[in-house]
Protein backbone atom coordinates (compact mmCIF):
# COMPACT_ATOMS: atom_id res chain seq x y z
CA UNK A 1 0.00 0.00 0.00
CA UNK A 2 1.25 3.49 -0.80
CA UNK A 3 2.36 5.73 2.04
CA UNK A 4 -0.19 7.90 3.81
CA UNK A 5 1.84 11.07 3.40
CA UNK A 6 4.78 11.85 1.16
CA UNK A 7 6.53 15.22 1.33
CA UNK A 8 9.46 15.95 -0.95
CA UNK A 9 11.51 19.12 -1.14
CA UNK A 10 8.78 21.31 0.35
CA UNK A 11 9.48 25.06 0.30
CA UNK A 12 7.46 27.99 1.59
CA UNK A 13 8.48 31.57 2.17
CA UNK A 14 6.64 34.56 3.57
CA UNK A 15 8.29 37.60 2.02
CA UNK A 16 11.89 37.43 3.11
CA UNK A 17 11.29 34.72 5.70
CA UNK A 18 12.00 31.22 4.42
CA UNK A 19 9.70 29.31 6.74
CA UNK A 20 10.15 25.88 5.18
CA UNK A 21 13.33 25.08 3.26
CA UNK A 22 13.31 21.70 1.60
CA UNK A 23 11.42 19.49 4.03
CA UNK A 24 11.00 15.83 3.07
CA UNK A 25 9.47 12.96 5.00
CA UNK A 26 7.18 10.00 4.58
CA UNK A 27 4.47 8.70 6.88
CA UNK A 28 3.35 5.11 6.60
CA UNK A 29 -0.24 4.01 7.00
CA UNK A 30 -1.09 3.25 10.59
CA UNK A 31 1.77 4.99 12.33
CA UNK A 32 1.98 7.94 14.67
CA UNK A 33 4.43 10.46 13.29
CA UNK A 34 5.48 13.46 15.36
CA UNK A 35 6.90 16.71 14.05
CA UNK A 36 8.95 18.13 16.86
CA UNK A 37 10.25 21.67 16.88
CA UNK A 38 10.15 24.97 18.65
CA UNK A 39 7.78 27.78 17.70
CA UNK A 40 8.69 29.27 14.36
CA UNK A 41 10.66 26.23 13.24
CA UNK A 42 8.25 25.62 10.39
CA UNK A 43 6.14 22.79 11.76
CA UNK A 44 2.82 24.62 11.71
CA UNK A 45 3.48 25.90 8.18
CA UNK A 46 4.27 22.35 7.08
CA UNK A 47 1.09 21.07 8.76
CA UNK A 48 -1.03 23.79 7.18
CA UNK A 49 0.29 22.96 3.71
CA UNK A 50 -0.56 19.28 4.26
CA UNK A 51 -3.98 20.25 5.58
CA UNK A 52 -4.68 22.33 2.47
CA UNK A 53 -4.83 25.66 4.31
CA UNK A 54 -1.69 27.09 2.71
CA UNK A 55 -0.19 26.95 -0.74
CA UNK A 56 3.34 25.71 -1.11
CA UNK A 57 5.98 27.48 -3.18
CA UNK A 58 7.53 24.26 -4.46
CA UNK A 59 7.94 20.59 -3.70
CA UNK A 60 5.72 17.54 -3.91
CA UNK A 61 3.03 16.82 -1.34
CA UNK A 62 0.87 13.73 -1.42
CA UNK A 63 -1.74 13.18 1.29
CA UNK A 64 -3.72 9.91 0.97
CA UNK A 65 -2.91 9.95 -2.72
CA UNK A 66 -4.27 13.48 -3.18
CA UNK A 67 -2.61 16.87 -3.58
CA UNK A 68 -3.88 19.12 -0.77
CA UNK A 69 -3.25 22.18 -2.97
CA UNK A 70 -5.68 20.90 -5.58
CA UNK A 71 -9.13 22.56 -5.42
CA UNK A 72 -10.89 19.84 -7.40
CA UNK A 73 -10.15 17.10 -4.85
CA UNK A 74 -10.38 19.28 -1.74
CA UNK A 75 -13.70 17.86 -0.59
CA UNK A 76 -12.61 14.26 -1.17
CA UNK A 77 -9.54 14.92 0.97
CA UNK A 78 -11.52 16.66 3.71
CA UNK A 79 -13.85 13.67 3.93
CA UNK A 80 -10.90 11.43 4.78
CA UNK A 81 -8.85 13.57 7.14
CA UNK A 82 -9.60 14.88 10.61
CA UNK A 83 -8.08 18.02 12.08
CA UNK A 84 -7.54 19.14 15.63
CA UNK A 85 -6.27 22.69 15.48
CA UNK A 86 -4.51 24.73 18.12
CA UNK A 87 -7.28 27.23 18.77
CA UNK A 88 -10.36 26.23 20.67
CA UNK A 89 -13.02 27.28 18.20
CA UNK A 90 -16.44 26.01 19.16
CA UNK A 91 -19.76 27.82 19.17
CA UNK A 92 -20.42 28.79 22.80
CA UNK A 93 -24.20 28.51 22.75
CA UNK A 94 -24.54 25.03 21.28
CA UNK A 95 -24.45 21.93 23.48
CA UNK A 96 -21.69 19.34 23.28
CA UNK A 97 -23.93 16.95 21.37
CA UNK A 98 -25.23 19.59 18.97
CA UNK A 99 -21.70 20.74 18.18
CA UNK A 100 -20.65 17.22 17.24
CA UNK A 101 -23.91 16.44 15.42
CA UNK A 102 -23.50 19.55 13.29
CA UNK A 103 -20.08 18.46 12.05
CA UNK A 104 -21.24 14.85 11.66
CA UNK A 105 -23.67 16.13 9.05
CA UNK A 106 -20.77 17.26 6.85
CA UNK A 107 -19.30 13.77 6.37
CA UNK A 108 -20.55 10.99 4.12
CA UNK A 109 -20.04 8.27 6.76
CA UNK A 110 -19.63 9.83 10.20
CA UNK A 111 -18.88 7.84 13.34
CA UNK A 112 -21.60 7.40 15.91
CA UNK A 113 -21.98 10.63 17.85
CA UNK A 114 -22.41 9.07 21.27
CA UNK A 115 -19.52 6.71 20.68
CA UNK A 116 -17.25 9.65 19.90
CA UNK A 117 -18.51 11.53 22.96
CA UNK A 118 -17.56 8.49 25.03
CA UNK A 119 -14.17 8.14 23.33
CA UNK A 120 -13.06 11.65 24.22
CA UNK A 121 -14.43 11.35 27.76
CA UNK A 122 -17.32 13.79 27.54
CA UNK A 123 -20.06 11.26 28.39
CA UNK A 124 -22.59 12.83 30.73
CA UNK A 125 -21.89 16.32 29.38
CA UNK A 126 -23.87 15.91 26.13
CA UNK A 127 -26.43 18.53 27.04
CA UNK A 128 -24.03 20.99 28.54
CA UNK A 129 -23.51 24.26 26.68
CA UNK A 130 -20.03 24.65 25.28
CA UNK A 131 -19.53 27.94 27.12
CA UNK A 132 -19.91 26.12 30.45
CA UNK A 133 -17.11 23.65 29.66
CA UNK A 134 -13.62 23.93 31.12
CA UNK A 135 -10.66 24.61 28.83
CA UNK A 136 -9.62 20.96 28.84
CA UNK A 137 -13.17 19.82 28.10
CA UNK A 138 -13.36 22.21 25.15
CA UNK A 139 -10.16 20.76 23.75
CA UNK A 140 -11.64 17.29 24.11
CA UNK A 141 -14.66 18.51 22.19
CA UNK A 142 -12.26 19.77 19.53
CA UNK A 143 -10.73 16.30 19.43
CA UNK A 144 -14.21 14.83 19.01
CA UNK A 145 -14.74 17.10 15.98
CA UNK A 146 -11.51 15.79 14.50
CA UNK A 147 -12.74 12.21 14.95
CA UNK A 148 -16.39 12.44 13.99
CA UNK A 149 -15.77 12.00 10.27
CA UNK A 150 -13.98 8.68 10.87
CA UNK A 151 -10.71 9.94 9.36
CA UNK A 152 -8.06 7.74 7.76
CA UNK A 153 -5.49 10.38 8.67
CA UNK A 154 -5.69 12.55 11.75
CA UNK A 155 -3.77 15.81 12.16
CA UNK A 156 -3.17 16.84 15.75
CA UNK A 157 -1.63 20.26 16.29
CA UNK A 158 -0.27 20.29 19.84
CA UNK A 159 -3.20 18.18 20.96
CA UNK A 160 -2.77 18.04 24.71
CA UNK A 161 -1.86 21.65 25.48
CA UNK A 162 -3.94 22.66 28.49
CA UNK A 163 -4.78 19.10 29.56
CA UNK A 164 -4.28 18.05 33.15
CA UNK A 165 -1.97 15.04 33.58
CA UNK A 166 -4.82 12.52 33.75
CA UNK A 167 -6.62 13.89 30.74
CA UNK A 168 -3.30 13.89 28.95
CA UNK A 169 -2.73 10.19 29.65
CA UNK A 170 -6.29 9.44 28.50
CA UNK A 171 -5.78 11.42 25.30
CA UNK A 172 -2.52 9.59 24.60
CA UNK A 173 -4.24 6.25 25.10
CA UNK A 174 -7.03 7.34 22.77
CA UNK A 175 -4.50 8.27 20.07
CA UNK A 176 -2.76 4.90 20.48
CA UNK A 177 -6.12 3.13 20.25
CA UNK A 178 -6.94 5.02 17.06
CA UNK A 179 -3.58 4.05 15.63
CA UNK A 180 -4.17 0.42 16.58
CA UNK A 181 -7.52 0.59 14.78
CA UNK A 182 -5.70 1.72 11.63
CA UNK A 183 -5.75 5.51 11.76
CA UNK A 184 -2.59 7.30 10.69
CA UNK A 185 -1.69 10.22 12.97
CA UNK A 186 0.49 13.24 12.29
CA UNK A 187 1.05 15.34 15.36
CA UNK A 188 3.08 18.39 16.16
CA UNK A 189 4.33 18.94 19.64
CA UNK A 190 7.05 20.62 21.58
CA UNK A 191 6.65 18.23 24.45
CA UNK A 192 9.45 15.64 24.46
CA UNK A 193 7.42 13.50 26.77
CA UNK A 194 4.52 13.44 24.35
CA UNK A 195 6.73 12.54 21.40
CA UNK A 196 8.41 9.81 23.39
CA UNK A 197 5.13 8.39 24.71
CA UNK A 198 3.19 8.48 21.48
CA UNK A 199 5.24 8.62 18.35
CA UNK A 200 6.36 5.63 16.32
CA UNK A 201 8.64 8.00 14.47
CA UNK A 202 9.79 11.53 15.12
CA UNK A 203 11.18 14.22 12.83
CA UNK A 204 12.86 17.22 14.41
CA UNK A 205 12.37 20.38 12.43
CA UNK A 206 14.55 23.44 13.01
CA UNK A 207 14.92 26.53 10.91
CA UNK A 208 12.67 25.14 8.19
CA UNK A 209 14.55 21.88 7.75
CA UNK A 210 14.34 18.34 9.10
CA UNK A 211 17.50 18.00 11.19
CA UNK A 212 16.89 14.47 12.44
CA UNK A 213 14.42 11.68 11.91
CA UNK A 214 13.97 8.31 13.56
CA UNK A 215 12.22 6.43 16.31
CA UNK A 216 12.17 8.23 19.65
CA UNK A 217 14.74 5.71 20.90
CA UNK A 218 17.26 6.18 18.12
CA UNK A 219 16.78 9.83 17.24
CA UNK A 220 20.02 11.74 16.74
CA UNK A 221 22.11 8.64 17.51
CA UNK A 222 20.62 8.46 20.97
CA UNK A 223 20.88 4.67 21.14
CA UNK A 224 24.56 4.59 20.23
CA UNK A 225 25.55 7.65 22.23
CA UNK A 226 28.06 7.22 25.04
CA UNK A 227 26.59 6.53 28.42
CA UNK A 228 27.05 9.13 31.11
CA UNK A 229 28.09 8.00 34.59
CA UNK A 230 27.83 10.58 37.33
CA UNK A 231 28.62 10.42 41.04
CA UNK A 232 30.11 12.48 43.86
CA UNK A 233 33.84 12.14 44.45
CA UNK A 234 34.46 10.26 47.73
CA UNK A 235 35.92 12.53 50.42
CA UNK A 236 39.68 12.88 50.27
CA UNK A 237 40.00 11.82 46.66
CA UNK A 238 40.59 13.80 43.51
CA UNK A 239 39.69 13.21 39.88
CA UNK A 240 43.25 12.04 39.28
CA UNK A 241 42.77 9.12 41.71
CA UNK A 242 39.98 7.57 39.62
CA UNK A 243 40.82 4.55 37.46
CA UNK A 244 39.16 6.12 34.38
CA UNK A 245 39.28 9.61 32.87
CA UNK A 246 36.59 11.85 34.36
CA UNK A 247 35.49 15.45 34.19
CA UNK A 248 34.26 17.54 37.11
CA UNK A 249 30.66 18.49 36.54
CA UNK A 250 27.96 20.56 38.12
CA UNK A 251 26.96 20.24 41.76
CA UNK A 252 30.24 18.62 42.86
CA UNK A 253 29.57 15.59 40.67
CA UNK A 254 32.08 14.13 38.29
CA UNK A 255 31.05 12.79 34.90
CA UNK A 256 32.54 9.83 33.12
CA UNK A 257 31.56 9.20 29.52
CA UNK A 258 31.86 5.68 28.30
CA UNK A 259 31.15 3.58 25.24
CA UNK A 260 31.38 0.48 27.47
CA UNK A 261 29.44 1.37 30.59
CA UNK A 262 29.47 -2.19 32.00
CA UNK A 263 33.26 -2.33 32.07
CA UNK A 264 33.68 1.25 33.23
CA UNK A 265 31.17 0.81 36.05
CA UNK A 266 32.94 -2.33 37.17
CA UNK A 267 36.23 -0.45 37.29
CA UNK A 268 34.71 2.42 39.24
CA UNK A 269 32.75 0.37 41.76
CA UNK A 270 35.73 -2.00 42.25
CA UNK A 271 37.91 1.01 42.93
CA UNK A 272 35.43 2.34 45.50
CA UNK A 273 35.02 -1.02 47.27
CA UNK A 274 38.77 -1.48 47.54
CA UNK A 275 38.95 1.91 49.23
CA UNK A 276 35.99 0.99 51.40
CA UNK A 277 34.08 4.03 50.27
CA UNK A 278 30.95 4.75 48.24
CA UNK A 279 30.10 6.54 44.99
CA UNK A 280 27.35 8.76 46.38
CA UNK A 281 24.56 9.75 43.98
CA UNK A 282 25.66 7.25 41.34
CA UNK A 283 23.66 7.61 38.13
CA UNK A 284 24.00 6.08 34.69
CA UNK A 285 22.04 7.44 31.78
CA UNK A 286 21.98 8.12 28.09
CA UNK A 287 21.13 11.45 26.53
CA UNK A 288 17.38 12.00 26.95
CA UNK A 289 15.24 12.87 23.97
CA UNK A 290 15.27 16.37 25.36
CA UNK A 291 19.10 16.47 25.35
CA UNK A 292 19.10 15.34 21.74
CA UNK A 293 16.41 17.82 20.83
CA UNK A 294 18.19 20.70 22.52
CA UNK A 295 21.40 19.82 20.75
CA UNK A 296 19.66 19.54 17.37
CA UNK A 297 17.70 22.75 17.66
CA UNK A 298 20.23 24.80 19.55
CA UNK A 299 22.02 26.33 16.59
CA UNK A 300 18.95 27.28 14.68
CA UNK A 301 18.13 30.94 14.35
CA UNK A 302 14.41 30.42 14.63
CA UNK A 303 12.45 33.34 15.89
CA UNK A 304 9.42 32.61 17.99
CA UNK A 305 6.21 33.17 16.04
CA UNK A 306 3.21 33.41 18.30
CA UNK A 307 3.65 32.33 21.84
CA UNK A 308 2.22 28.88 22.31
CA UNK A 309 -0.96 28.71 24.35
CA UNK B 1 -35.09 20.36 19.46
CA UNK B 2 -33.95 16.96 18.33
CA UNK B 3 -31.11 16.75 15.89
CA UNK B 4 -30.86 14.15 13.19
CA UNK B 5 -27.96 13.93 10.89
CA UNK B 6 -27.90 13.46 7.13
CA UNK B 7 -26.10 10.18 6.79
CA UNK B 8 -24.32 7.97 4.39
CA UNK B 9 -27.44 6.27 3.09
CA UNK B 10 -27.79 9.61 1.40
CA UNK B 11 -25.50 8.11 -1.22
CA UNK B 12 -28.66 6.85 -2.85
CA UNK B 13 -30.13 10.32 -2.94
CA UNK B 14 -29.49 12.65 -5.81
CA UNK B 15 -26.78 15.21 -5.20
CA UNK B 16 -29.41 17.91 -5.45
CA UNK B 17 -31.45 16.48 -2.60
CA UNK B 18 -28.24 16.00 -0.67
CA UNK B 19 -27.42 19.66 -1.24
CA UNK B 20 -30.85 20.70 0.04
CA UNK B 21 -30.46 18.49 3.09
CA UNK B 22 -27.09 20.01 3.85
CA UNK B 23 -28.54 23.49 3.40
CA UNK B 24 -31.36 22.69 5.80
CA UNK B 25 -28.84 21.20 8.25
CA UNK B 26 -26.82 24.45 8.10
CA UNK B 27 -29.86 26.69 8.50
CA UNK B 28 -31.01 24.74 11.56
CA UNK B 29 -27.68 25.12 13.29
CA UNK B 30 -27.38 28.78 12.34
CA UNK B 31 -30.85 29.29 13.82
CA UNK B 32 -29.92 27.44 17.01
CA UNK B 33 -26.76 29.48 17.37
CA UNK B 34 -28.62 32.72 16.73
CA UNK B 35 -31.56 32.21 19.08
CA UNK B 36 -29.44 30.86 21.91
CA UNK B 37 -27.26 33.95 21.91
CA UNK B 38 -29.23 36.57 23.88
CA UNK B 39 -27.30 39.42 22.34
CA UNK B 40 -28.03 38.58 18.72
CA UNK B 41 -31.59 37.53 19.45
CA UNK B 42 -32.30 40.79 21.26
CA UNK B 43 -30.43 43.46 19.31
CA UNK B 44 -30.99 42.01 15.89
CA UNK B 45 -34.45 40.63 16.24
CA UNK B 46 -36.38 42.15 19.13
CA UNK B 47 -34.99 45.67 18.92
CA UNK B 48 -36.71 46.76 15.66
CA UNK B 49 -40.01 45.33 16.91
CA UNK B 50 -39.67 47.29 20.15
CA UNK B 51 -38.83 50.46 18.20
CA UNK B 52 -41.94 49.92 16.07
CA UNK B 53 -44.08 49.46 19.16
CA UNK B 54 -42.70 52.70 20.67
CA UNK B 55 -43.13 54.64 17.41
CA UNK B 56 -46.67 53.35 17.28
CA UNK B 57 -47.34 54.98 20.61
CA UNK B 58 -45.49 58.18 19.75
CA UNK B 59 -46.69 58.83 16.20
CA UNK B 60 -49.92 56.85 16.05
CA UNK B 61 -52.04 59.99 15.95
CA UNK B 62 -50.24 61.65 13.02
CA UNK B 63 -52.41 61.16 9.96
CA UNK B 64 -51.57 61.50 6.29
CA UNK B 65 -49.33 64.51 5.67
CA UNK B 66 -46.96 66.00 3.13
CA UNK B 67 -44.13 65.50 5.61
CA UNK B 68 -44.57 61.74 5.28
CA UNK B 69 -45.04 61.93 1.50
CA UNK B 70 -48.80 61.70 1.76
CA UNK B 71 -48.72 58.69 4.13
CA UNK B 72 -49.54 58.50 7.79
CA UNK B 73 -46.52 58.54 10.09
CA UNK B 74 -46.97 54.87 10.97
CA UNK B 75 -47.39 53.79 7.36
CA UNK B 76 -44.06 55.44 6.76
CA UNK B 77 -42.35 53.92 9.79
CA UNK B 78 -43.60 50.37 9.22
CA UNK B 79 -41.65 50.30 5.98
CA UNK B 80 -38.52 52.11 7.20
CA UNK B 81 -38.30 50.09 10.44
CA UNK B 82 -38.87 46.93 8.41
CA UNK B 83 -35.96 48.06 6.23
CA UNK B 84 -33.74 48.75 9.23
CA UNK B 85 -34.51 45.30 10.64
CA UNK B 86 -33.28 43.77 7.39
CA UNK B 87 -30.11 45.88 7.66
CA UNK B 88 -29.62 44.59 11.19
CA UNK B 89 -30.10 40.91 10.48
CA UNK B 90 -28.27 40.90 7.17
CA UNK B 91 -25.61 43.58 7.06
CA UNK B 92 -24.70 44.17 10.74
CA UNK B 93 -25.22 40.69 12.07
CA UNK B 94 -23.38 39.01 9.21
CA UNK B 95 -20.39 41.36 9.36
CA UNK B 96 -20.00 40.95 13.12
CA UNK B 97 -20.62 37.21 13.19
CA UNK B 98 -18.16 36.51 10.39
CA UNK B 99 -15.44 38.75 11.84
CA UNK B 100 -15.85 37.08 15.24
CA UNK B 101 -15.91 33.56 13.87
CA UNK B 102 -12.82 34.25 11.81
CA UNK B 103 -10.95 35.71 14.74
CA UNK B 104 -11.63 32.83 17.11
CA UNK B 105 -10.87 30.21 14.48
CA UNK B 106 -14.39 28.90 13.85
CA UNK B 107 -14.20 29.68 10.15
CA UNK B 108 -10.95 27.78 9.85
CA UNK B 109 -12.63 24.87 11.65
CA UNK B 110 -15.47 24.90 9.13
CA UNK B 111 -12.89 24.97 6.38
CA UNK B 112 -11.38 21.82 7.87
CA UNK B 113 -14.59 19.86 7.22
CA UNK B 114 -15.91 18.69 3.85
CA UNK B 115 -18.67 21.32 3.97
CA UNK B 116 -18.13 23.38 0.80
CA UNK B 117 -17.76 27.15 1.19
CA UNK B 118 -20.88 27.57 -0.94
CA UNK B 119 -22.85 25.38 1.49
CA UNK B 120 -21.64 27.36 4.47
CA UNK B 121 -22.54 30.72 2.94
CA UNK B 122 -25.84 29.48 1.51
CA UNK B 123 -26.84 28.36 5.02
CA UNK B 124 -25.73 31.59 6.64
CA UNK B 125 -27.42 33.81 4.03
CA UNK B 126 -30.62 31.80 4.09
CA UNK B 127 -30.62 32.10 7.87
CA UNK B 128 -30.25 35.90 7.65
CA UNK B 129 -33.03 36.18 5.09
CA UNK B 130 -35.27 34.02 7.27
CA UNK B 131 -34.65 36.19 10.32
CA UNK B 132 -35.35 39.29 8.20
CA UNK B 133 -38.62 37.92 6.88
CA UNK B 134 -39.87 36.99 10.36
CA UNK B 135 -38.81 40.42 11.63
CA UNK B 136 -40.63 42.19 8.81
CA UNK B 137 -43.76 40.11 9.46
CA UNK B 138 -43.65 41.01 13.16
CA UNK B 139 -43.16 44.70 12.43
CA UNK B 140 -46.06 44.60 9.97
CA UNK B 141 -48.16 42.89 12.64
CA UNK B 142 -47.29 45.56 15.23
CA UNK B 143 -48.21 48.22 12.65
CA UNK B 144 -51.52 46.45 12.06
CA UNK B 145 -52.23 46.61 15.80
CA UNK B 146 -51.85 50.37 15.54
CA UNK B 147 -54.21 50.41 12.58
CA UNK B 148 -51.76 50.52 9.70
CA UNK B 149 -53.36 48.70 6.75
CA UNK B 150 -51.59 45.64 5.38
CA UNK B 151 -49.99 46.03 1.96
CA UNK B 152 -52.43 45.62 -0.92
CA UNK B 153 -52.49 42.10 -2.35
CA UNK B 154 -51.22 43.11 -5.83
CA UNK B 155 -48.19 44.64 -4.13
CA UNK B 156 -47.04 41.45 -2.45
CA UNK B 157 -44.81 40.33 -5.32
CA UNK B 158 -43.15 43.77 -5.28
CA UNK B 159 -42.74 43.46 -1.52
CA UNK B 160 -41.19 40.02 -1.85
CA UNK B 161 -38.83 41.11 -4.62
CA UNK B 162 -37.79 44.21 -2.66
CA UNK B 163 -37.15 42.18 0.49
CA UNK B 164 -35.15 39.44 -1.18
CA UNK B 165 -33.13 41.85 -3.30
CA UNK B 166 -32.45 44.12 -0.31
CA UNK B 167 -31.59 41.24 1.99
CA UNK B 168 -29.21 39.78 -0.62
CA UNK B 169 -27.53 43.13 -1.25
CA UNK B 170 -27.05 43.82 2.46
CA UNK B 171 -25.79 40.30 3.07
CA UNK B 172 -23.19 40.88 0.34
CA UNK B 173 -22.22 44.20 1.94
CA UNK B 174 -22.02 42.52 5.36
CA UNK B 175 -19.64 39.87 4.04
CA UNK B 176 -17.66 42.62 2.28
CA UNK B 177 -17.23 44.56 5.55
CA UNK B 178 -16.23 41.35 7.32
CA UNK B 179 -13.63 40.82 4.61
CA UNK B 180 -12.16 44.29 5.05
CA UNK B 181 -12.20 44.40 8.86
CA UNK B 182 -9.45 42.20 10.22
CA UNK B 183 -10.11 42.67 13.89
CA UNK B 184 -13.27 41.26 15.45
CA UNK B 185 -13.28 43.82 18.26
CA UNK B 186 -13.39 46.60 15.68
CA UNK B 187 -16.20 45.02 13.67
CA UNK B 188 -19.21 46.36 15.65
CA UNK B 189 -17.83 49.92 15.62
CA UNK B 190 -17.05 49.85 11.92
CA UNK B 191 -20.48 48.44 11.19
CA UNK B 192 -22.19 51.15 13.23
CA UNK B 193 -19.91 53.89 11.96
CA UNK B 194 -21.02 53.11 8.41
CA UNK B 195 -24.65 52.41 9.18
CA UNK B 196 -25.60 55.13 11.64
CA UNK B 197 -25.15 58.21 9.39
CA UNK B 198 -26.46 56.29 6.43
CA UNK B 199 -29.70 55.39 8.19
CA UNK B 200 -30.21 59.01 9.22
CA UNK B 201 -29.64 60.63 5.83
CA UNK B 202 -31.78 57.94 4.22
CA UNK B 203 -34.85 59.04 6.15
CA UNK B 204 -35.27 55.92 8.24
CA UNK B 205 -36.19 57.78 11.44
CA UNK B 206 -37.31 61.05 9.88
CA UNK B 207 -38.29 61.90 6.29
CA UNK B 208 -35.69 64.02 4.51
CA UNK B 209 -36.85 66.90 2.35
CA UNK B 210 -33.49 68.18 1.16
CA UNK B 211 -32.92 67.56 -2.54
CA UNK B 212 -29.16 67.48 -2.03
CA UNK B 213 -29.29 64.89 0.78
CA UNK B 214 -31.83 62.81 -1.10
CA UNK B 215 -29.59 62.91 -4.17
CA UNK B 216 -26.64 61.61 -2.17
CA UNK B 217 -28.63 59.05 -0.19
CA UNK B 218 -30.35 57.90 -3.38
CA UNK B 219 -27.04 56.67 -4.73
CA UNK B 220 -26.24 54.80 -1.49
CA UNK B 221 -27.97 51.52 -0.68
CA UNK B 222 -30.26 52.34 2.29
CA UNK B 223 -32.61 54.95 0.79
CA UNK B 224 -33.43 52.94 -2.35
CA UNK B 225 -34.33 50.03 -0.09
CA UNK B 226 -36.48 52.27 2.15
CA UNK B 227 -38.21 53.71 -0.91
CA UNK B 228 -38.81 50.32 -2.52
CA UNK B 229 -40.39 49.00 0.68
CA UNK B 230 -42.40 52.19 1.21
CA UNK B 231 -43.81 51.88 -2.28
CA UNK B 232 -44.59 48.20 -1.84
CA UNK B 233 -46.20 48.74 1.55
CA UNK B 234 -48.34 51.75 0.80
CA UNK B 235 -49.47 51.93 -2.81
CA UNK B 236 -51.79 49.71 -4.76
CA UNK B 237 -50.47 50.10 -8.25
CA UNK B 238 -48.28 47.26 -9.44
CA UNK B 239 -45.36 49.17 -10.92
CA UNK B 240 -41.90 48.23 -9.69
CA UNK B 241 -39.30 50.79 -8.56
CA UNK B 242 -36.70 49.77 -11.14
CA UNK B 243 -34.30 52.58 -10.34
CA UNK B 244 -34.18 51.59 -6.65
CA UNK B 245 -33.69 47.95 -7.60
CA UNK B 246 -30.88 48.95 -9.92
CA UNK B 247 -29.01 50.85 -7.19
CA UNK B 248 -29.49 48.00 -4.72
CA UNK B 249 -28.30 45.48 -7.27
CA UNK B 250 -25.17 47.51 -8.04
CA UNK B 251 -24.30 47.76 -4.34
CA UNK B 252 -24.96 44.06 -3.91
CA UNK B 253 -22.68 43.21 -6.83
CA UNK B 254 -19.98 45.57 -5.52
CA UNK B 255 -20.23 43.98 -2.06
CA UNK B 256 -20.09 40.49 -3.52
CA UNK B 257 -17.06 41.42 -5.63
CA UNK B 258 -15.17 42.70 -2.57
CA UNK B 259 -16.28 39.64 -0.58
CA UNK B 260 -15.15 37.17 -3.22
CA UNK B 261 -11.78 38.86 -3.69
CA UNK B 262 -10.96 39.68 -0.10
CA UNK B 263 -12.70 37.16 2.13
CA UNK B 264 -10.35 35.18 4.35
CA UNK B 265 -11.07 32.12 6.44
CA UNK B 266 -8.37 32.63 9.02
CA UNK B 267 -7.16 35.70 10.81
CA UNK B 268 -3.47 35.43 10.03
Amino acid sequence: MADAVVVEGLHKRYGAVRAVRGVSFTIEHGEIFALLGRNGAGKTTTMEILEGFRRRDSGRVDVLGLDPGEKATERALRERIGLVLQDIAVEPYLTVRETIARDAGYYPAPRDIDEVIGLVGLAGLEKKKVRALSGGQKRRLDLALGLIGGPTLLFLDEPTTGFDPNARRDAWQLVRDLRDAGTTVLLTTHSMEEAEELADRVAVIADGRIVAEGTPGTLGGRDTARARIRFALPPGTTVADLPVPAAPGEGGLVTVESAEPTRTLHQLTGWALRRDTVLAGLRVDRPSLEDVYMRLTDHSHSTPERSAP
Amino acid sequence: MSIDVPRAQAGRLSSRRLGLRLLWHQIRYEQLTFWRNPQSAFFTFVFPVVVMAIFGGLFGSIGKSEFYYGRSALQYYVSTIAAVSVLGSCYSQLAIVLATRRQNGMLKRVRATPLPASGYFAGLLAHCVLVSVVDVLLITAVGRLYGVPLPAAPQWPALAVSLVLGAAAFCALGVAVASLVRNAEAAPSVVQFVLFPLVFISGTYMPIHSALLNGIAGALPVKPFNDALLLAFTTDHTGLPWRDYGVLLLWGVAGAAVAVRRFRWDSR
